[in-house]
């Protein structure tokens, strides 16, 4: 058996050379962009709701912005490690990954539409258990 | 490493199901001497490479990282256009796989304008263009660095089969 695979495995490496380090994937960039969603809507309930102070308008304007912004990245880098990094032997020992990439994502979309701890709170969640279904491929 | 990591590291049908087994073949690779001796016979005394394991991602989609793949180092000058070569790259000490995109006398548009290749010259790029590191950065390469043709995947299982031109 082993004289036979020793035969058949390959004697030489080769590389498909790539400019950037590719297969270098990191979810903390996903965990700290859903913290910011969830500092956001923290600091946008903090401002008065009934201020026309331009300060505080402006406040509340870029508040939203990073909001909408970061809900964005969760959802690049998510789908960017769903995609690039996982394989069909990840997906055996996390069948129900799919679909919770899937709610992760939706999720994110919900943070953009409204101003809402609870769903912060549930994307930071999401986010988390991502990452730990990241790192658990690792091991 | 386990032993059912390292058993599963010499099977292509296992090592695609057991997270890093490919990439730990090199390291048993190099420890198995003379298991290219046959093979040498046969191509006439030239030095393998016959076998090789695909490494870094600049092939996608056609090679993946982790193939095993067959290679004919009985070629001496550029195969035709859409093949797949193992050569040296140049100004590197590094064993590289990339396709043919352009072969001696065709014309290839660089950023510095166009330039005709001589009759030792290839312009090799990766498939995978918004990543791939090749003549786009080291120009064309001439054939005393060709090594081998790729022809076919053994490994892993299910992907199987004749490489052929995209």
């Amino acid at each position: 058996m082993s004289r036979l695979t020793d035969w058949l495995a390959p004697t030489t490496v080769v590389h498909a050379h790539c400019d950037i380090p590719c297969g270098i994937y990191d979810p903390a960039g996903a965990q700290q962009a859903a913290r910011t969603v969830a500092r956001m809507v923290e600091l946008i309930g903090q401002i008065d709701a009934g201020s026309t102070a331009v300060a505080d308008r402006n406040k509340f304007i870029r508040c939203v912005t990073v909001k909408e912004e970061h809900a964005e990245i969760v959802k690049h880098e998510v789908q960017v490690i769903w995609s690039d990094y996982f394989k069909p032997e990840h997906l055996e020992a996390n069948p129900d990954l799919h679909t919770k990439v899937w709610n992760l994502l939706k999720l994110a979309g919900k943070n953009k539409q409204n101003i809402d701890a609870e769903a912060a709170a549930q994307l930071e969640a999401a986010v988390k258990e991502f990452a730990d279904i990241f790192w658990s491929t690792k091991k | 490493m386990s032993a059912v990591g390292r058993v599963a590291a010499l099977i292509p049908a296992v090592a695609a199901r057991v997270p890093g087994a490919a990439a730990r073949v090199p390291a048993l690779a190099s420890r198995v001497p003379g298991s290219t001796a046959v093979v040498d016979f046969v191509g006439g005394g030239r030095e393998g490479p016959w076998r090789v394991l695909v490494v870094e991602g600049s092939m996608h989609p056609a090679l993946e990282e982790g193939d095993w793949l067959l290679v004919d180092p009985t070629v001496r000058d550029w195969p035709r256009r859409g093949t797949i070569v193992v050569f040296r790259e140049p100004g590197a000490d590094l064993l590289s796989i990339k396709r043919v995109a352009a072969g001696p006398g065709d014309v290839v548009r660089t950023q510095d304008g166009p330039i005709r290749l001589d009759p030792t010259q290839a312009w090799l790029l990766g498939d995978d263009r918004a990543i791939s590191r090749d003549s786009r950065e080291y120009g064309p390469v001439r054939s005393d660095r060709l090594l081998a043709r790729a022809w076919f995947r053994y490994g892993p299982a299910g992907r199987t089969g004749r490489l052929t031109a995209p």
